[in-house]
Order: C-alpha cells, then structure tokens, then sequence
C-alpha cells in the first residue's frame, strides 16, 4: 500500500506528526471502522473519520431523514428530507474524501445479520439510539473480539468510552440490564441539545483514530461522563465484571439473542404502552365534540404544554403523586403526553391509587397533531 | 453536606436542578445517602434501589472519586471526601440516545 501525491497533500497535516506520520496514515487507510447509525453521534463521527482519511468506512441505518434530525445529524441537509440515511451520508463523505471506500448497509442491524456485517471491520463504533442495539452491538463486538467505540446522549449529558472485552470491561460490565421500557426517556422523548451528540461524536470519533494508531491512552476501562451544561468532564473508572454473561469467565451469552425480548420493547414503546386501558385520538374527538364530560390530564411538562395542548389539566408526571387530590377519580380521566409513555404510567400510577376510570391517549399529542388536527404543531 | 449528583431524568422526576445536597446523620454509606435522598425526594424510590429488595438497580452505578463505587456493601463507608461534601457522590444511569 501506497500514497499518491494527492493523498500525501490531502493528509500532510497528519503526515508531519511524529505520532501519525507515514506510517500511521497507513494505518488509517488499511482500517476498516463500521458506524452503527448515521445519526448525531454518527454524522461527526464518519465526517471526520472519512476527512482523516480511514480507507474503508462503512455505516449501518435503516432510517430515512427526518426534518426533526436536522437540529443535530449535521451529515444531513433539507432537501435529504425523507431520503435514506446511508444514502444522504454517503454524499457527503465522498464529497469530503473521495479515495476512501464506503460500505452502506442500508438495513436494520439485527442478530441475524450484525456478525456477518461486523466481519470484514475492525472497529465498531457505537451510534445508534436504543438499548436494544446497544446490548447487541456490544454482544456482537465481544463475541468477534473487536472493540466497541461507544457513545451514548441525553438531553445535556453524555458518555463515552472505549468497550474492548480482551482489554477491559464490556457494556454489560457497566450496565447488565436495561432500564425497564419507558423509565429513561428516549431523546424523542426527552429532548437533547442538538451540538451534544457532534461533541461526543468527536469524541468517538479521536478514540476510533488513537486505536488505529495505536497511540494515546484509550477510554478503555474509563467512562466519561460530559456535562454539556456545566460544562464538566468526569471520568471514572470502570471495573470489568467476572460474572459478565457475555465477557465474564464463565459466559452464558455464546451466541446473539433476541435483543428486543431482553429490553422488553416489541415495537419501541408499544410494551410501556399496551398494559394500560387506551383510547384513539379519533374516539376522543368525537367524545370531546360531543360534550361528554372527560377530564383531559397532560402530563407533560409546562414549556411542552407551551408548544402545544388539547385545553387539558396540566399536572407533570412528576408532580402527579403530590398532587392527585387534584383530580375527581369518578371523572372519566384521559391521559396524555407527547406520544404516551408517560402518560402510561400516569395511567399505571392512578389506577393503583384506585382511579378506575382512566385511559392513555394513545399515540399522546403527536397522534393528535398527525391524525385529528394537522395545524398543530409537532415537536 | 453530602452532593448527590444524579441522572437527568431522575432530576427531572425529583424536581431538582443541579446537585442535590443531603445532611446525613452518622456513618456516611451508599445507604445512609439513598436513605437521605429518598426521604427527601420519595418520588425517587425504587428508580435507583429495588422497591422491595432495597438492591441497585442493574441499570444504575454508583461512583466517587473516580472509582465504582457499584459493588461495595451498601454499609462500607463512602470516602472522605464524599463524606465532606468536597467530591460528590455520583449515581449514574444508562442512556442510550444517539
């Protein structure tokens, strides 16, 4: 393998480090790194892994582009507005660098495919945005030995690190189970600041480059916690876990597994949604336009019910135990929030309290805004 | 002064910006501090221990000064730093968004 004068113009910034030089441009443009998600977390990190010049980069989503991802998912422009995410990205990397392959895999990462996907890569970098693919991405990098560059984002927080079983812990060193389905917000849900995922894509994406290179002091076996609204960097230390089902000495996780059923998701938050009794925007419509007396709880919080509402009782999830007694329990009560994860336990949490005639919207406002009133908007 | 830093969400759930601080009474421990943060914010309970075994949530860690602090007893002491308010007590969830 060689450089063209092309190349070693493209790359000089590089070449003329002692700590990449010839040698480790080389290294970079024999790599293979595999991004799981063209996304917030994935827009910096394959922009710059593409600009550093890593020979073959090759980007996994199923997703199209959504005009809700622009805020963040820099990879992305208007007019790629409903076009797929492998594609949009795609453009763009090949307009930064164009002597570098891309592989696209324009599917659902899922435990049928993920090993023969991750097969021809040597690094995996972690962007996706559920628990489910998580657990599987990280089962999948043990079970092939490669290393899992991982980020994750919330709101205003981040963390990173560097998940290598034969070197360290792994993702289910740190966290063995997820959360149960709706008990931490999704950022759909619960919002985050839009540079967030860019300054932890950067992050994923120096952690990608320092272990081609072979140089530096990986993030293996440290996270870093990023407090994007103070400001703070933590790191703490992580401890690989010997009873690791997955990394563990003596493991019981060989092969991957149904990933969904292990986060209790069917469906994103279908399972948070469907143990409680629901009703349909349509039906309560037409119930509210008839007169009938229903007492409309929004759960969500005020600047929310500022965007938009249905004229209903504002009580946040949050405050709902403190302030129950607020609430008639023989009144006919629908619940609702933003798309019905809250407002399922909302529901959940009154009919332990004894309401017996309560029901979530399903879909929450943005079901309503969809389906029933087209002028609200949707957020 | 116990500082309790805590996930996002959980601040949300609690009403609470930024850290949370606790006096607490006696030996400073994991459960001396859960104790004093859940008392002062009950909504808290069972997102960080189990409701009924009282156990860490699989999905929640505990550090302080940079160590896991996840699989001490929930009687150790915590450190002195912790214990004088000079570092906090970190209780860290799983976040997935990408």
């Amino acid at each position: 393998m060689s450089f063209t004068n092309e190349e070693i113009l493209r790359y000089s910034r590089h070449l003329i480090m002692p700590e990449v030089a010839l040698a480790g441009q080389m290294k970079l443009k024999a790599a293979s790194v595999l991004c799981i998600g063209a996304g917030g977390l994935g827009s910096p990190l394959a922009l710059y892994l593409a600009a550093a010049g890593v020979g073959t980069l090759g980007i996994v989503d199923f997703d199209v582009v959504d005009s809700t991802n622009l805020q963040r998912q820099i990879i992305h422009s208007t007019a790629d507005v409903g076009r797929s995410k492998v594609e949009s990205a795609a453009e763009k990397l090949r307009a930064i660098n164009p002597l570098i392959q891309l592989r696209l895999f324009d599917t659902t990462l899922s435990s049928e495919n993920a090993m023969e996907i991750f097969r021809d890569f040597d690094i995996i970098a972690d962007g996706t945005d559920n628990f489910a693919t998580r657990y599987l991405v990280n089962d999948a990098c043990v079970l092939s030995g490669k290393p899992n560059v991982y980020a994750s984002v919330f709101r205003f927080e981040g963390q990173a690190t560097v998940f290598a079983a034969d070197r360290g812990p792994c993702y289910r060193c740190l966290y063995p189970e997820p959360p149960p389905p709706g008990m931490v917000p999704s950022c759909a849900e619960g919002g985050v600041l839009g540079v967030l995922p860019g300054l932890l894509g950067v992050i994923q994406a120096t952690e990608v480059i320092k272990l081609i290179l072979g140089s530096g002091d990986s993030l293996i076996g440290r996270l870093l916690l990023v407090d994007a609204l103070g400001m703070r960097f933590r790191e703490v230390k992580l401890r690989k876990d010997p009873e690791c089902p997955v990394c563990g000495a003596n493991p019981t996780v060989r092969e991957l597994i149904d990933y969904e059923q292990f986060c209790g998701v069917r469906g994103a938050e279908s399972e948070s949604t469907a143990s409680v009794p629901e009703i349909r925007p349509e039906e309560l419509k037409r119930r509210l336009d008839n007169g009938e007396d229903i007492l409309v709880l929004d759960v969500r919080e005020p600047h929310e019910y500022e965007i938009c509402h249905l004229r209903g009782h504002l009580i946040p999830l949050g405050d709902l135990p403190r302030r129950v007694h607020e609430l008639d329990s023989s009144r006919e009560i629908v619940a609702y929030c933003k798309i019905g994860v809250r407002s399922a336990k909302a529901v959940e949490f009154l009919r332990s309290m004894g309401f017996r005639r309560v029901r979530n919207l399903t879909g929450g406002i943005d079901a309503w805004a969809e389906r029933i009133d087209p002028t609200m908007p949707r957020y | 002064m116990i500082r309790v830093v805590l996930p996002a969400h959980l601040r949300t759930l609690a009403r609470v910006s930024g850290e949370v601080a606790l006096d607490v009474e006696g030996t400073v421990t994991q459960g001396s501090v859960l104790n004093a943060l859940e008392a002062r914010c009950p909504m808290l309970r069972g997102t960080i221990r189990d409701h009924v075994t009282g156990a860490r949530r699989p999905f929640v860690r505990f550090f302080a000064c940079e160590q896991d602090l996840s699989l001490d007893s929930p009687d150790a002491p915590l450190p002195d730093a912790v214990a004088a308010g000079v570092e906090p007590f970190l209780v860290v969830g799983a976040i997935a968004g990408g």
